[in-house]
């Protein structure tokens, strides 16, 4: 009998290939292809006066350059508006290339194409642009404040203003008997994953079509794009992800101007091309994320029970706004978190500066929406003198209450609905691993040795597998090998693994059988992509109902073949056999042969399959109307709504009194996402996530100057943690299934990350005494806080 | 970019001599950033690895000589016994790739006020070694420093090497940086207590156009330690401290505020000082 | 005595890459990184950031990892390296690094693993016997975004007792048949190793 895999801590399938140095990522391939380098704006804002390119022409290997006036008018157009929204009235994308004005440092304003990267680089260098420069918009106060505009059409610098609401908060804020208001801060950051974008396009005149690689988390969509802006058939395109080092969210972004441009130069120059950005580009070029400030207003019971919160913020979205809404749609939905509000506001501005636009990065306005719920639950456990964890369970919505409607709409368009959880045992659960009670003690012990010891946790719920859709496909070859495919793609999620897990199980064939494909437009051209923890809920679900139709098909040609009921066989070890009479079999590549009327005999299973050889039914033709040869199927999986993960982090930290260095010493996590497909996979996820969440909180921060420069473009600046930062982490799982989908699971790709901030910011505050309102923070902005702090409370020595 | 591999330093010399402005190659982690971030694009580079005096350390008449290409690990593996402080300062060298590839004549031409192992040789008084057709001269680190990364270097010099006195006594080097590994920091220290010569010596990096030195605070404590048992008065550390922040000159960036970097510097010297004292 | 190679000029360079002489020429300034990749074709080397932080292009150079993105090819003229394509058998058999990645879910997106695994293996040849500060301590050049390098230092940790048990320099290519992971499950599909392991279909 073969064991059931799903549930079983696999090692992946994916990793020898990668350990061996064999993957192929965007830049391993297309070695011979023409190379493009972008001159980029060195300015925040200016004019585009004069483009000379004189200087460039000499250098060797030169084969093109283009700039917006030589491209034909469909690639004048600017890119797409991807999620329009109602209240995003005043959207604004980007051009190819400029088109007269640059807006961020780093937009593309002249492209090059050489034969390789270093002459690219050299014509690209001896370009010269005369800029006029204009006053920059930085920061999303000073981007409200509306002094100058980012974008002339839109003096006041707002593309969008959404208000939502449940009961009347301000009306409940105004009766409570206590009320705090206060501001807080996330700054910038980015995805940075360690491959950076890249786009490698092969244009084949013969055939008319082109093949486009490139490092995206939708190659579906990207496909639709070059097909519209080329004005080529869908069927001229094809879109492969391969290998892909890390997204984070920031590839979800398509298209970006070089997937575009770059299958176009290859069309034009009958030549491979390709783009592969560098890091310091990457930085500039590439999405960002986080910048968000917001303003609390709260009230509440002597019990800590919120009562009323209203909630207004900006969100510093960039120089454009591609992606619409999402971000702070989810902050605003997000926030919520565990709790059970009945009076809330929420109303935000989307503002333009003149910095890198903004689409998610893991957790995708999630980690802003906690930190702002879950300081706003410390202050008023601070307020009260109440134990933190105390004020958090007394506004906690309780299990018995699930389905819970909030009556908000999510980022899905569909409405705020939590399908599962127990927070009250999760909450319990954490306290037992990280010894919440016991924390007095171990505070005295560090204070004995000259250190500040802080604990701080904070709790999310975040909406994952949001849909629309995800489709699967599943085919038994003659031969025996099982073809799988989805088509959103793979960051490392390791899906080739939990999908052929998910197909082993429904087949009763061995996972090392199972060959997955993913991200692939040549063999699932329908898909939306890999996103907000989606991809095991919605292709993972997908792929379970392919298989299982497989099943069903196979169970059906081998009663045929076996003269015996469907309901009395099974799959297992790669056949289809009697129950409790294993002798009588069929394997299964005879069953996919015969399922096909034309044999194919060249091998063995065609040999074996002769001796089941059925003249086919009277009156039949060989192939019935309700069928289809072939053992394979495929299927949707379409979900009413998202599904709601959740969890809480517990953090203890300390902090050298001298230098106000901070050291992340204890990190607990309890983590439900129901049922896990491959406990090391999820624990793998969430892991990456904490050191996400750590960098976020500690070390990562996009360093803008007023003038729009990024004053920390590199990773010896940009503080990515090392091994020597992140903590070791204690992880506890609950699993409450999910409702909505056949497989039970919730999603758990960014779930690491959301609480991070949060709850770091609350351990600090904890061992200092220092109200921590912004984030991330340094040693250096610490030390001058505790300053301040002091100052405002004379006599405090800390 | 034309590419000179010299192996002797008369070799080096004359390609200098044809080519001025050339970039000097050396461990590749200062120059081929600045290279492939397009902050620079040599016109000529000349390599230095394979320039065999460069090599190596010897002593001579009680002075240490250590070779412009000694590397960070070498520091760190077979001189930590030699020059212990400058061993540490080695460790406190981002990864070990870095440090396999990163040498002294490069942290001392880059002249980075928060180049890693220059507090420590500023405290050490060490000579900064230059060869050119004129001849030999040595350059007191102090003086070839002349500002954020400026150097004294003419343009027909090269670095050849450092020289040291050797001196006996606890020292320690430490940092404090954003980042544990691989960062530049915003506060470096480096104490020697040369009981050889009774005095203390001392050098900061990162808070300063250059590397800095407080004679003031290093004659106070020198005053105030019992040479004899290794101890000083609590108020002398702190004034150490005190005085050593004083010195200071920093600037605000960033990676950190200039208070920061002058409280920082403060607290590292008297950390430092008390890890050199007897318990 | 001095070479000197103008602004065109390509210059010829020999190396030994994982035991095989190979030679190309180059301009003077192709990045030691970009000739592994570009001109030996040997992509498993990776660049994460070409300013020295990330190590995702660390290399051996004569048993010694260095940043291959912080050298030029011409530099390296007459030495030894030592690349990720270097370290399993012959017949794919995972090097017992690259097994213990595998074992401890060291590795996701895999684009910084290679850097990983060359730097565990310069550093477990110099210190063999590591305690767990040390492998952190020996780890901390090179960046992953995807892991939170559990399952990295983790992965050195195993390695480090089976190569101990072996007695194999974690340097040199994988020898299945010399040592007691002959057999090992190196394909596809390698059964669960390490702590939480074992529970593998039949």
């Amino acid at each position: 009998m073969t064991t059931r895999s799903v549930g079983a801590p696999v090692a992946r399938s994916e990793d020898p290939r990668l350990l061996r140095g064999e993957g192929r990522y965007l830049d391993d391939l297309g070695h011979d292809a023409f190379q493009i380098a972008m001159v980029r704006s060195p300015h925040a804002h200016a004019r585009v006066l004069d483009i000379d390119v004189s200087g460039a022409l000499e250098v060797e290997g030169l084969i093109a350059i283009h700039t917006f006036e030589d491209l034909p008018p469909r690639l004048q157009e600017p890119l797409p508006l991807l999620l329009p929204h109602p209240s995003l009235t005043a959207g604004r994308t980007q051009h190819l290339l400029a088109d007269g004005e640059v807006n961020h440092v780093g937009e593309a304003v002249v492209m090059v194409t050489a034969t390789d990267r270093y002459a690219a680089e050299d014509a690209a260098e001896r370009i010269l642009v005369e800029y006029d420069p204009l006053p920059a918009v930085v920061g999303p106060e000073r981007a409200r404040a509306a002094e100058h505009a980012v974008h002339d059409d839109v003096p006041d610098n707002v593309a969008a203003h959404l208000e939502q609401s449940i009961g009347d908060a301000p009306a409940a804020i105004g009766a409570a008997p206590n009320r705090l208001r206060f501001r807080l801060d996330i700054e910038r950051s980015a995805s940075t994953p360690m491959e950076g974008r890249g786009t490698y396009a092969r244009w084949d005149g013969d055939d008319e079509r082109v093949r486009l690689h490139t490092s995206t988390q939708a190659p579906t969509s990207v496909r639709a794009a070059v097909a519209a802006f080329l004005g080529l058939q869908l069927a001229q395109v094809e879109c492969i992800a391969p290998d892909i080092g890390g997204g984070f969210g920031v590839k979800i972004m398509h298209p970006w101007p070089e997937e575009i441009l770059v299958p176009w130069a290859a069309r034009e120059l009958g030549h491979d091309v390709k783009f592969t950005e560098d890091r310091r580009e990457h930085f500039v070029s590439a999405n960002h994320e986080r910048a968000q400030v917001h303003w609390i207003d709260v009230g509440f019971d002597d019990d800590g029970r919120v009562l009323g919160l209203d909630v207004e913020f900006i969100h510093d979205h960039g120089a454009y706004i591609p992606y619409g809404l999402i971000v702070p749609i989810i902050t605003s939905t997000q926030l919520i978190g565990p709790y059970k509000l009945e009076n809330y506001r929420v109303v935000f501005d989307s503002v333009y500066t003149n910095t890198t636009p903004v689409s998610p990065y893991r957790g995708a306005g999630r980690p802003q929406g906690c930190f702002a719920m879950e300081r706003t639950i410390d202050r008023i456990a601070a307020h009260l003198g109440k134990d933190r964890t105390e004020v958090r369970s007394v506004n906690f919505l309780q299990p018995e209450e699930m389905p819970y409607d909030f009556g908000l709409t999510f980022q899905d368009g569909r409405p705020l609905r939590y399908d599962s959880g127990d927070f009250p045992a999760s909450l319990e659960k954490l306290k037992q691993l990280v010894d919440w009670d016991g924390f007095e003690e171990r505070r005295a012990a560090a204070e004995a040795e000259g250190r500040l010891l802080g604990i701080g946790l904070a709790t999310y719920v975040e909406g994952t597998g949001v849909g629309p859709y995800e489709g699967g496909h599943v085919l038994i070859e003659p031969g025996g090998t099982v073809q799988v495919s989805t088509g959103l793609s793979t960051q490392g999620q390791g899906h080739q693994t939990v999908f052929a897990q998910i197909v082993a199980d429904e087949l009763g064939v061995d996972l090392a059988d199972v060959r997955v494909v993913t991200g692939d437009t040549r063999r699932f051209p329908y898909a939306v992509g890999t996103f907000a923890s989606r991809a095991a809920v919605m292709s993972g679900n997908a792929i379970h109902l392919a298989a299982r139709r497989v099943r069903e098909k196979a169970l059906r040609i081998a009663s045929e073949a076996l003269e015996v009921d469907a309901e009395d066989l099974e799959l297992a070890d790669g056949q289809a056999r009697v129950v409790g009479s294993p002798d009588t079999a069929i394997d299964l590549k005879v069953v996919a042969t015969l399922s096909n009327p034309l044999r194919y005999a060249f091998d063995e299973s065609a040999r074996i399959a002769t001796q089941f050889a059925n003249p086919g039914k009277e009156g039949q033709p060989p192939v019935t109307d309700d069928d289809e040869p072939g053992l394979e199927a495929t299927d949707y999986y379409s979900p009413m709504s998202s599904t709601f993960a959740n969890g809480m982090h517990a953090v203890e930290v300390s902090v050298d009194p001298d230098t106000s260095d901070i050291e992340v010493v204890r990190y607990a996590v309890v983590h439900d996402c129901g049922p896990l497909l491959n406990p090391r996979i999820v624990q793998g996820q969430v892991l990456g996530g904490v050191a996400q969440g750590v960098g976020g909180a500690l070390y990562e921060r996009m360093a803008y100057d007023e003038h729009g420069q990024l004053q920390n473009a590199s990773f010896m600046d940009f503080l990515m943690p090392y091994a020597t930062e992140v903590p070791s982490v204690d992880i506890d799982h609950l699993e409450t299934p999910s409702p909505l989908n056949p497989l039970g699971i919730k999603g758990a790709g960014e779930a690491g990350v959301i609480p991070g901030a949060a709850a770091i910011a609350a351990a600090i505050e904890d061992a200092t005494g220092v109200v921590i309102d912004a984030m991330p923070i340094s040693p250096s902005q610490l030390h001058e806080q505790r300053l301040t702090t002091a100052q405002d409370r004379p006599g405090d020595t800390t | 970019m034309p590419i000179s591999r010299p192996t002797d330093v008369t070799a080096t010399l004359d390609a200098l001599a044809a080519s001025p402005d050339a970039d000097l190659l050396a461990g590749g982690t200062d120059l081929v950033v600045e290279v492939n971030l397009d902050r620079r694009r040599p016109e000529h580079v000349i390599a230095l690895r394979r320039v065999t005096e460069l090599a190596g350390h010897d002593t001579t008449d009680g002075r240490l000589r250590l070779g412009a290409n000694v590397t960070y690990s070498e520091v760190e593996h077979d001189l930590a016994q030699l020059v212990p402080g400058l061993a540490m300062a080695a460790r406190t060298v981002g990864s070990p790739q870095i440090r396999n590839a990163g040498t002294l004549g490069g942290n001392l031409g880059t002249a980075s006020p928060a180049g890693d192992t220059l507090p420590w040789l500023l405290a050490m008084d060490a000579e900064v070694e230059l060869a050119s057709p004129e001849g030999d001269r040595s350059v007191p680190l102090a003086n070839f420093l002349t500002g954020p990364k400026s150097t004294a270097r003419r343009p027909a010099e090269l670095i050849t090497g450092v020289r040291l006195p050797r001196v006996e006594g606890p020292q320690h080097v430490s940092k404090i940086g954003p980042r544990n590994a691989m960062v530049i920091s915003v506060a470096c220290f480096a104490i020697v207590l040369d009981t050889t010569n009774r005095r203390v010596r001392t050098g900061m990096g990162a808070v300063g156009p250059t590397v800095l030195r407080s004679p003031d605070a290093e004659r106070a404590v020198t005053q105030a330690l019992d040479w004899d048992a290794l101890t000083c008065p609590e108020d002398a550390i702190d004034a150490f401290g005190r005085a050593c922040a004083e010195a200071t000159a920093p600037i605000t960036d960033h990676r950190s505020s200039a208070e920061y970097r002058r409280h920082a510097v403060g607290v590292l010297a008297r950390r430092a000082l008390r890890r050199c004292l007897s318990t | 005595m001095s070479v000197t190679a103008g602004a065109h000029e390509r210059i010829e360079v020999e190396v030994t890459v994982n035991g095989v002489p190979r030679a190309a020429e180059v301009p003077p300034r192709r990045l030691l990184s970009d000739f592994l990749r570009h001109d030996l074709r040997l992509t498993g080397t990776h660049v994460g950031c070409e300013h020295g932080v990330c190590g995702a292009c660390t290399i051996l150079l004569d048993g010694a990892p260095i940043r291959s993105c912080l050298a030029f090819a011409v530099s390296v003229h007459g030495r030894e390296l030592t690349t990720v394509e270097g370290l399993a058998a012959d017949d794919g058999t995972l090097h017992p690094v690259q097994a213990a990645f595998q074992d401890q879910h060291g590795l996701q997106c895999g684009y910084c693993t290679p850097g990983f695994v060359m730097s565990a293996c310069g550093f477990l040849a110099e210190t063999t016997e590591p305690d767990d500060d040390e492998i952190r301590e020996g780890m901390s050049g090179n960046l992953c975004r995807c892991t939170g390098y559990a399952g990295i230092l983790a992965a050195v940790k195993q390695a480090a007792g089976d190569l101990r048990a072996s007695g194999a320099d974690p340097r040199s290519q994988h020898q299945p048949e010399d040592d007691a992971f002959a057999g090992r499950p190196g394909g596809e599909h390698g059964p669960a190793g390490g702590d939480g392991g074992g529970e593998v279909p039949s």
